[in-house]
């Protein structure tokens, strides 16, 4: 018995010397100098090997550590509690550009940025529109993603009109769920489509899935659309669309990837519509480190097919040379007239 | 079983913990001729336990969780440990903190706190179905049911005074995680459903029914936005007051004490009330309970309404506290009302218990988060995650005591040379 309460005391004492040790001094960090500009980039929920959104803004981060030798620490949102935080700690730790990432970000932006007003933050995917308080440190970072959803949908137009399916000319797009982004993506595709070929007839549906991330949901969608004859699948949907692209495969028709460059998928992704928060990440923390005092808020830096940080990804290499060459030539040259606002790609909302 | 079969050294085990229990709860028994009945041992074993193994159990799990640390960093744990103690903010209770390091602390408490509150009040509602022998795994749809409640009436029913708004939003939040949860409760006594099938099954129709309210193009969905799978705010009359910290910047509101207000009503409740007694009557012997007039099916309804309640109440406070609006990836992706169950676990379905535990879970969640570590000692990839363990060790370990007080009592049941009474369970 003795042995119990000895026990307990024992670790009573372990506790409190725990505690104690832990209490003592403290553990200030220690400031760097303000020479090299200081960038924190403030993830959302889902963490750093999300191979999307997440990813792509840390890899845009650590680009322009090793590029533009900026000071810069990527702080990881676990929980919704975690958000607000998250941005006030990177403020308080002297980081001079904040870069919220997500549309979620909107609100903990909108309430922190007029309390903390010489530090700028940057918010990719949240519209300026959306922040009540109307702080004028806060940049919105916002992508056209109807134009690169055009250019693959005008791909995509071309290549089943030199190759139709089954005798068919039918292409089509695939959502996760109804979300801004995604709505542009594919309003963009279906213009794109008909434009390159006005008889084409053009599928869409949504997976209903706003994981994004169960790829059975696009799979199913996916080979709903295929036996329906489609030729070419377009999946806007992050990694549910990976079911459908597999699901492409399997059936031997084209697939469209979507965010990231995803021709490593294989000789079956026909090409991808590329949104490349890294570049929008990277040119930000570019226009902040050049100069700290001239970066402005109070509005949205648009990313388009004319900054290069939306477009196409690789053409397969399935395609025939005559194809390739085919297509690229008009493709390009669409591009050049989104670029100089000839085109302007409807958004869908 | 009497007193006169244990050993002489068992007895001066329970005496010993007698002592202890007093310190801890104030639920004395007294009287020399004071003969435990079997289930009452078993529950005083079981609380006995109850004040070294949750000890044994978090430092062990610190432990492993420490080994974890320096095999993936080579860096000194105690330091990792000192960073997410400091992270916790709750150095803020030691006086000699001062300066910039006390506001920074004070920041980090009220966080810590913040979270500590739903994790309460969903470890009461995990803990209460347990006292009546029930594994609620549906807090977390319960707490989102809560939310949604919440978040409705919060963004309507804008004439009320402020006070009235809140308190029918409360209100109406708990009661409809009940009605939630007594659905389940319903089937059990009813037709005889698991409830660990039904609840689970319960989650995911909140999952998706709260999706297409808030996400789907939805009655709830702010038609301002209309493609962004956000709710409309909830009207700033109906925000819970905060107490400390800034209003606007998610300072700890009084949401707080209403959580340690819920764990002074299920302290109350189990012990002292009538409905806490059937509960815990059922909890321990069904058929016994039944053969004694009490109606078990009626206590299996309210002890999961009541559950459910509580998770609720939780879903309420998160949305009127600091949220104010609800959105799409919090309905899919929220945890709380699993993390609740390891609350409950650690905190051995007490009231003091739930309270330390709840504590002990946000104070994790809030120190782990990377903000709090140094990323050149800790790779942010790597420090999301070491929450996950410390908590997966922990209820890891809370399982494995179980068992130890288990086998320890079929070892004293074949000592005593009887047949081996307990494996059976």
């Amino acid at each position: 018995m003795k042995s119990k309460r000895l026990l307990l005391l024992a670790i009573a004492v372990v506790a409190a010397g725990a505690a104690l040790a832990a209490g003592l001094g403290s553990s200030s960090s220690n400031a760097a100098p303000r020479a090299t500009a200081r960038v924190a980039v403030v993830t959302d929920i889902g963490g750093l090997n999300d191979k999307g959104f997440n990813h792509l803004a840390y890899v845009g981060l650590q680009r322009a550590q090793s590029k533009l030798g900026v000071d810069g620490r990527v702080f990881i949102t676990n929980t919704a509690e975690d958000r607000l935080p998250n941005l006030r700690s990177a403020a308080q730790q002297g980081y001079g550009l904040v870069i919220g990432v997500g549309f979620l970000m909107f609100d903990p932006l909108d309430k922190l940025a007029p309390a903390v007003p010489n530090t700028k933050f940057a918010g990719v995917d949240v519209p300026y529109a959306l922040l009540a308080s109307k702080p004028a440190n806060v940049r919105g970072l916002v992508f056209k993603e109807q134009e690169a959803g055009y250019l693959v949908g005008y791909i995509a137009g071309l290549e089943i009109k030199r190759h139709p399916y089954k005798g068919k000319q039918v292409v089509s797009g695939v959502g996760a769920n109804k979300v801004p982004a995604i709505i542009h993506f594919l309003t963009g595709y279906a213009a794109g489509a008909k434009k390159a070929n006005p008889k084409v007839t053009v599928l869409i549906n949504y997976a209903n899935d706003p994981t994004f991330a169960d790829q059975a949901k696009c799979k199913v969608t996916t080979q709903n659309q295929i036996s329906r004859g489609s030729g070419v699948v377009f999946e806007a949907a992050g990694q549910c669309g990976l079911g459908g692209l597999t699901a492409a495969k399997q059936s031997g028709v084209w697939g469209i990837g979507v965010d990231a460059d995803q021709s490593f998928l294989g000789p079956h992704i026909l090409t991808s519509a590329t949104k490349k928060v890294d570049v929008a990440v990277y040119q930000t923390i570019q226009a902040y480190a050049q100069n700290p005092d001239g970066f402005t808020g109070g509005s949205d830096q648009v990313f388009s097919v004319k900054n290069g940080a939306v477009g196409y990804g690789k053409l397969s290499p399935k395609l025939s040379k005559a194809d390739r060459a085919y297509i690229l030539a008009r493709v390009s040259n669409i591009a050049k007239q989104i670029a100089s606002g000839k085109i302007v790609p409807p958004s869908g909302t | 079983m009497t007193d006169d079969e244990l050993d002489p050294d068992l007895e001066d085990v329970v005496a010993e913990e007698r002592v202890e229990e007093l310190d801890s709860e104030p639920e004395a028994r007294s009287g020399a001729d004071y003969a435990p009945s079997v289930a009452e041992r078993l529950a005083f074993y079981q609380r006995a336990g109850g004040i070294v193994t949750p000890i044994l159990t978090a430092l062990l799990a610190f432990f492993v969780g420490g080994l974890v640390v320096l095999a993936t960093t080579g860096k000194n744990p105690l330091a990792t440990y000192r960073a997410i103690f400091d992270g916790t903010g709750l150095n803020w209770l030691f006086p000699w903190v001062s300066g910039t390091e006390r506001s920074l602390a004070a920041l980090n408490l009220q966080q810590t706190l913040l979270i500590a509150t739903p994790l309460i009040l969903t470890g009461l509602a995990v803990a209460f179905a347990f006292r009546c022998g029930m594994f609620n795994i549906g807090g977390n749809g319960q707490y989102i049911v809560g939310a949604i409640t919440a978040v409705w009436i919060g963004s309507s029913l804008n004439g009320l005074p402020g006070w009235l708004h809140i308190l029918v939003a409360v209100v109406a939040a708990a009661v409809a995680g009940g009605m939630w949860a007594g659905i389940a409760g319903f089937l059990k006594a009813s037709i005889g459903a698991h409830e660990v099938i039904t609840t689970i099954m319960l989650n995911w129709i909140a999952v998706w029914v709260g999706s297409y309210l808030v996400g789907f193009g939805g009655p709830l969905q702010d038609k301002a936005q209309i493609s962004a799978p956000v709710t409309k705010s909830v009207a700033p009359d109906a925000h819970l007051p905060v107490f400390w910290g800034s209003a606007v910047l998610q300072g700890l509101h009084v949401g707080f004490f209403i959580a340690i207000g819920a764990l002074a009503v299920y302290w109350i409740m189990i012990n002292r009330t009538t409905l806490g007694y059937e509960v815990r009557a059922v909890g321990f012997n069904p058929e016994a309970a039944r053969y004694g007039g009490i109606s078990v099916a009626r206590n299996y309804f309210l002890a999961m309404a009541i559950s459910g309640a509580f998770a609720g109440l939780a879903g309420s406070m998160d949305i009127l506290g600091w949220q104010f609006h609800l959105d799409l990836t919090t309905v899919q992706i929220s945890s709380i009302g699993f993390t609740g169950i390891a609350v409950a676990l650690l905190g051995r379905n007490t009231a003091v218990g739930t309270f330390l535990a709840g504590i002990l879970f946000a104070a994790l969640l809030n120190g782990t988060s990377t903000r709090n570590l140094d990323p050149s000692v800790f790779k942010p990839e790597l420090a999301g995650n070491l929450t996950r363990i410390i908590q997966g060790l922990v209820v890891l370990f809370v399982g494995a005591d179980l068992l130890i007080l288990y086998l320890w009592q079929w070892r004293r049941k074949l000592r005593l040379g009887r047949p081996r009474a307990v494996t059976g369970q």
